[in-house]
């Protein structure tokens, strides 16, 4: 039968959210996830050096292959410094554009889509960085956003967190230089797109007010 | 001799010295006026109750507004003071007036000055002219009707007595109401031409006393008329579609003036209607009511309407792109206050009338018959143009104060003069209380409102509706005091941070014209908005100017050959064709 | 160029490229497009919108004149995001690691067209498992885009329940891409030595579903009044140049897919979907549409197995190609010129252009409600309006 009511509709679709974080991730991507192997082959950023993967560096081009193998794991962020502890009620977010390939922006939205239902961990996001508590960089450093930025984040206000999400926005990856800002960044979300599981998995560890 | 004929001798004074004392001028007409307002207060005036008000009311506008003048009319020439005293003369002779003769001389003493005050602000008398023109049709009909009830007596006696047929209060109203630039033959657009294009004290001075001896001209005749069910339908239908169409220009309008004539033609409309639900009406409590109703209304809307002209004459601008308002809190708030009083909000007393006003109208509706329907049309009709011009008015004050840049030039005694026009609104406001019969005036002593603080209104001997203006001044007072305790950002505990803009530079505020284009795309239809080349450009019709225009322009040109033969479009010439016409008028006046 | 000629204007405006016009079946020298700058008229006011936005997924500034209420003209700068990706000099493997990363949302499409101009430039025939491997791409691709953009339309609509289940659809789809090619946005699924592409058992039945339940939802949408009342008559343009979805949305029947050379969907049974309301509501309409016929693509190459597909990454060799493909938004063009195995020259003509200009033009007495679901309408992406590619 068909209703004209969507909250019915939406009833009627049933419970599609993961267990994830207290599960693990029901379909986790082998690109990216964290890699494993020996040797110290070509790569175009040089995300391996002397026998080391560097996650903040990785495109996830495969061009390791076969040296280095996926392991499918998503965790793979790091997450540095001291949070208040205020964000574990709420934790908005205010995403800023600086020079992406748009993977990024929209991995970052997916995180609303019901099988990671973000909102249900209290994570939003915002419309203006006046009510933001966490600024999320992505893409590379661009001349037309470096000001933009910086303005954001004055007009944001304390206690204030900057996330780098992705390659591009940790290192300058493979198109560029990484925006100014990223230095300051706590968290680093890797990945290139970094994958809704990592980046709900770095999220929530942030939150919890990790060292 | 009546102790407030002294008020009109020394206004006359004030005319003469005005030539070459301009604040001294002032000063006089301020004597003069408050003689004016203490006798009648007294009681001595010419006038009881209801109609002593008018002079009541017109005393306190002139008071606030020749102050007002002493700063603001320096640098307009040494006609402008002069002028103005007279017109506040030929008010006085009509308030004073007991019978038709003196009521029309005042009339044309009032009138012609203005054309003169119009014509010397600008370099095209055009304004003059249509201003002209139409105070002429007024004076025609004032004429006409006055014959008529003079006939109607069978003698020679010109002084006001009571009347048996409605036909002089018709022609009488169709005077006074060309005045009041009420709609009908689609007249409403010369007001706001002439208004809006006199010094900003003259059109305080025309909006909010000359247009009130439109009301007082035809009160004065509809207390000696009998009831008359079509007459009353006749007013009540012109003043609601008045009151519509006032209030719709006004919402649209850019120059800050015009704006002000189309809310003084607004608020004469809603005054109208309540006039013509006062003659359809037979004897009853309502009809008492009403005449507390239009006093109240017509108070609210001189004291506040004094105030606009005011605030707005201190922008020293016409229109809102051109504002550089000074930044002065005195200012702000009187603004706040006016602009409160004429959205009909409360706790001033332009919110009273309003409520006064619609409650008449839901009370109407209880009357069996066309009333009752005419009484619910009329009062949906009012009360969603007062939703238009609360708006009107939120944009007068946002684009006058809140985006002005500060770097005005008037003075602060202006800012002082416009916060007493306010403050006057808040007591009359408290003190209405005083205002009107006793028989509205009542208590709930059951919950701690004593006797005398309320005011009822009612159609029978039980109340409708109730209101206590000092509770509820009290009360705000309270909720704001309580608002700014807990929120007071002193306290440490508000972030403020920059504003956003997608992180670009601020440079552009939203514009007045934006503001009202929601309507101006809404009611496409009635506004005729046309839209020209593409998408460029938006602009507003009005559809009943079309009919006036082309027969303004008939007279204009008529009036500019008489200026190139006769005159040769000298001021001088133009003075004495004034003074003859004035001359004309009074000895037509005497003959009749 | 075997696919190209050098011609005066032959065929439909597909756009330009820095150093060419092009068309659908010829490439002509440059038209100078002067952009004038917005006129401001006095009462009016410039609304700004943007570059940093919670309601834009990118950086975009748009700047709305507008007389009040009504909208008179837009202008959208791209510029603020302004990548500068270098190519030439690079390796093709080099290269197309950063030709994948024009539009991440888009790879596939880039991926398509830089191939097939790799292998118009130095192969003398097409190679069909090449061929069918990237159409499956591209049309999972396109799934998922109009997805988005329906999802997108949805939201400033406040239709939280459909715009969930868009979200659900789109992620199960990226699911369905991730274990197919390894990556969820494909990247780097032709740099790694064959076969980087696994079709797992039962993912015909998942993709089944997927276009059961988008059936229903979509039937929905179109019955609900408000969301339809929101899309009809906003926006509405007919121009010769439109392209993609935009162009099918105003009765025009331009799709590479039937009119390129560059892929062949002639086996697959292909006919665009044409709608004339020329408004938001029929690029909609149109989205909706390409979803089932992009679904009923995929099932057939995914039920016949793994396609067999080349490496083209490690070929040397000289010479100059062009491409065309059907992006997700509409002609994606790619010029190539291949000195000894490395790029020489390499310029695209993306879709976004054209589409914000067809916005631009679109929003033109349009009220600043309309504005959210035009702009959604069009599916325009910034990172490919907004790149400089050397
Ligand atoms: S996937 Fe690419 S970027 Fe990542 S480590 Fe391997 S070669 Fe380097
Ligand atoms: S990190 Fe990768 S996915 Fe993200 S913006 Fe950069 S290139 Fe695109």
């Amino acid at each position: 039968m068909r209703t004209t009511i969507w909250f019915l509709k939406g009833l009627r679709n049933g419970k599609k959210t993961e267990k994830f974080p207290k599960a693990h991730p029901e379909e986790p991507p082998l690109w990216p996830s964290k890699l494993a192997g020996n040797g110290t082959p070509e790569c175009p950023t040089n995300a391996i050096e002397q026998g080391k993967w560097n996650a903040g560096k990785c495109i996830s081009c495969r061009l390791c292959l076969p040296d280095y193998k996926p392991t499918g794991d998503q965790s793979s962020f790091r997450v540095s410094g001291k949070f208040p502890g205020i964000l574990s009620r709420s934790f908005y977010l205010y995403p800023v554009d600086s020079g992406t390939c748009g993977a990024c922006n929209t991995e970052l939205l997916s995180i609303l889509a019901p099988q990671f239902d973000a909102s249900r961990l209290n994570i939003f996001f915002t419309n203006t960085p006046r009510h933001a508590d966490a600024l999320v960089l992505m893409g590379v450093y661009t001349e037309g956003m470096d000001q933009v930025i910086s303005r954001a984040f004055e007009a944001m206000p304390d206690p204030k967190l900057i996330i780098a999400l992705g390659a591009c926005a940790i290192s300058g990856g493979i198109i560029g230089k990484r925006p100014h800002l990223s230095k300051d960044s706590v968290i680093e979300i890797a990945g290139c797109p970094p994958s809704p599981y990592t980046i709900l998995e770095a999220l929530l560890r942030a939150r919890e007010g990790k060292r | 001799m009546n102790p407030v004929y002294f008020s009109l001798l020394i206004t006359a004074v004030a005319m003469p010295v005005g030539i070459w004392w301009r604040k001294a001028s002032y000063a006089l007409v301020i004597a003069g006026s408050l003689e004016m307002a203490v006798f009648t207060l007294l009681g001595s005036g010419n006038l009881a109750y209801p109609l002593a008000y008018f002079s009541l009311i017109a005393s306190i506008a002139w008071i606030l507004i020749s102050i007002f003048s002493m700063t603001y009319s320096a640098g307009y020439g040494k006609w402008l003071t002069p002028l103005f005293a007279m017109t506040v003369f030929g008010m006085m002779v009509i308030l004073e007036s007991s019978d038709y003769v003196t009521f029309i001389i005042g009339w044309e003493i009032m009138s012609i000055p203005a054309y003169a005050s119009i014509g010397l602000n600008k370099e095209h008398w055009n304004a003059a002219y249509v201003f002209m023109v139409f105070s002429e049709i007024s004076t025609v009909f004032l004429v006409i009707g006055a014959i008529f009830a003079v006939q109607e007596t069978g003698t020679m006696d010109f002084r006001f007595q009571s009347l048996t047929s409605d036909l002089p209060l018709l022609l009488i109203a169709i005077g006074c109401m060309t005045k009041m630039g009420i709609t009908p033959f689609m007249i409403s657009e010369w007001l706001p031409i002439a208004h809006g294009n006199a010094p900003a004290n003259d059109s305080a001075l025309f909006s909010a006393t000359m247009t009130l001896m439109g009301v007082f001209g035809i009160a004065r005749i509809m207390l000696l008329s009998p009831s008359s069910i079509y007459l009353g339908f006749f007013m009540l239908a012109v003043g609601v579609l008045t009151v519509f169409f006032a209030a719709l220009f006004a919402y649209v309008s850019e120059n800050m003036k015009m704006l002000g004539g189309f809310s003084t033609i607004e608020n004469n409309g809603s005054i109208l209607a309540a006039i013509g639900l006062y003659v359809a009406l037979g004897e009853g409590v309502l009809k008492t009511y009403l005449l507390a109703v239009i006093m109240i209304f017509a108070l609210a809307h001189s004291v506040a309407k004094t105030g606009l002209f005011i605030g707005i004459g201190t922008t020293r601008k016409e229109n809102f792109s051109e504002v550089d308002s000074s930044k002065n809190s005195f200012l702000t708030l009187g603004w706040f206050l006016v602009t409160m009083s004429l959205s009909g909000l409360l706790p001033t007393i332009g919110g009273l009338g309003t409520w006064m006003l619609l409650e008449s109208f839901f009370m109407g509706a209880y009357q069996y018959g066309l009333i009752g329907i005419a009484s619910v049309v009329a009062g949906s009709m009012i009360a969603l143009a007062e939703g238009l011009a609360s708006a009107s008015m939120m944009k007068v004050l946002s684009f006058s104060q809140v985006h002005g840049h500060p770097k005005g030039s008037m003075k602060n005694s202006e800012g002082y003069v416009l916060l007493s026009t306010g403050v006057i609104l808040i007591l009359l406001f408290v003190l209405a209380n005083f205002l009107i019969q006793p028989q509205f005036i009542s208590g709930l002593p059951s919950v701690l409102v004593y006797n005398g603080f309320t005011i009822q209104s009612k159609f029978s001997a039980a109340d409708f509706g109730l209101i206590s203006p000092l509770y509820v001044l009290v009360i705000i007072i309270f909720f704001a005091l309580a608002a700014y305790l807990v929120f007071d950002r002193r306290k440490g505990k508000l972030r403020i941070v920059p504003r956003w803009n997608g992180g670009v530079d601020f440079d552009q505020y939203y514009t007045s014209f934006a503001y009202a284009s929601n309507i101006r795309l809404m009611l496409k239809g009635i506004l005729r908005t046309r839209i020209r080349d593409g998408n460029r450009q938006m602009s507003v019709v009005d559809v009943f100017w079309f009919a006036m225009q082309s027969f303004a322009s008939g007279y204009r040109r008529f009036a500019r050959q008489f200026a190139y033969r006769v005159m040769n479009s000298s001021i001088t010439w133009y003075m004495i064709y004034m003074i003859v016409a004035f001359m004309l008028v009074l000895i037509l006046a005497f003959v009749i | 160029m075997q696919y190209y000629k050098t011609a005066r204007g032959n065929g439909r405006y597909i756009g330009q490229t820095r150093s060419y016009t092009i068309y659908s079946d010829s490439i002509d020298s440059p038209v100078k497009v002067e952009k004038k700058p917005a006129d401001i008229i006095p009462g009016e006011l410039v609304f700004n919108y943007g570059p940093s936005t919670g309601g834009m997924i990118e950086s975009v500034r748009i700047a709305l004149s507008t007389p009040g209420e009504m909208i008179r003209s837009v202008a959208v700068d791209p510029t603020y995001k302004l990548r500068t990706i270098k190519l030439s000099g690079l390796s093709l493997k080099d290269a197309f690691i950063l030709v994948e990363r024009i539009n991440g949302y888009h790879s596939s499409s880039y991926q398509a067209a830089f191939l097939k101009a790799v292998e118009d430039a130095l192969l003398t025939e097409q190679n069909t498992g090449l061929d069918e491997e990237l159409i499956l791409q591209m049309e999972l691709e396109r799934i998922r885009s109009h997805l988005n953009v329906l999802e997108r339309l949805c939201e400033p609509a406040g239709f939280g329940v459909p715009y969930h289940q868009i979200a659900q659809m789109r992620e199960e789809v990226t699911r369905v891409i991730s274990s197919i090619f390894g990556h969820r946005y494909f990247f780097g699924v032709h740099n790694t030595p064959k076969p980087s592409v696994r079709i797992p058992s039962g993912i015909v039945t998942r993709t089944k579903d997927i276009e059961t339940r988008f059936a229903l939802l979509f039937e929905s949408l179109q019955d609900s009044k408000i969301f339809v009342n929101r899309l009809q008559g906003n926006g509405k343009i007919e121009k010769v140049w439109l392209v993609g979805p935009a162009a099918r949305a105003a009765g025009y029947k331009y799709d590479a897919r039937i009119d390129s050379p560059s892929l062949d969907y002639g086996r697959y049974g292909f006919e665009p979907y044409i709608e004339d309301g020329k408004d938001a509501f029929a690029r909609f309409l149109v989205r909706g549409n390409e979803i089932f016929s992009s679904f009923a693509i995929v099932n057939q190459i995914i039920s016949n197995g793994r396609p067999d597909q080349a490496n083209l990454m490690n070929i040397h060799g000289t010479g100059i190609g062009a491409a065309r493909v059907e992006s997700p938004q509409g002609d994606l063009f790619c010029y190539l010129s291949i000195n000894n195995g490395s790029v020489e020259r390499i310029e695209f003509c993306s879709p976004s252009v054209s589409n914000i200009i067809a916005f631009e033009q679109s929003m033109q007495g349009n009220i600043f409600t309309d504005f959210h679901f035009n702009w959604e309408s069009f599916g325009i992406w910034i990172s490919e309006a907004g790149v400089e590619i050397e």
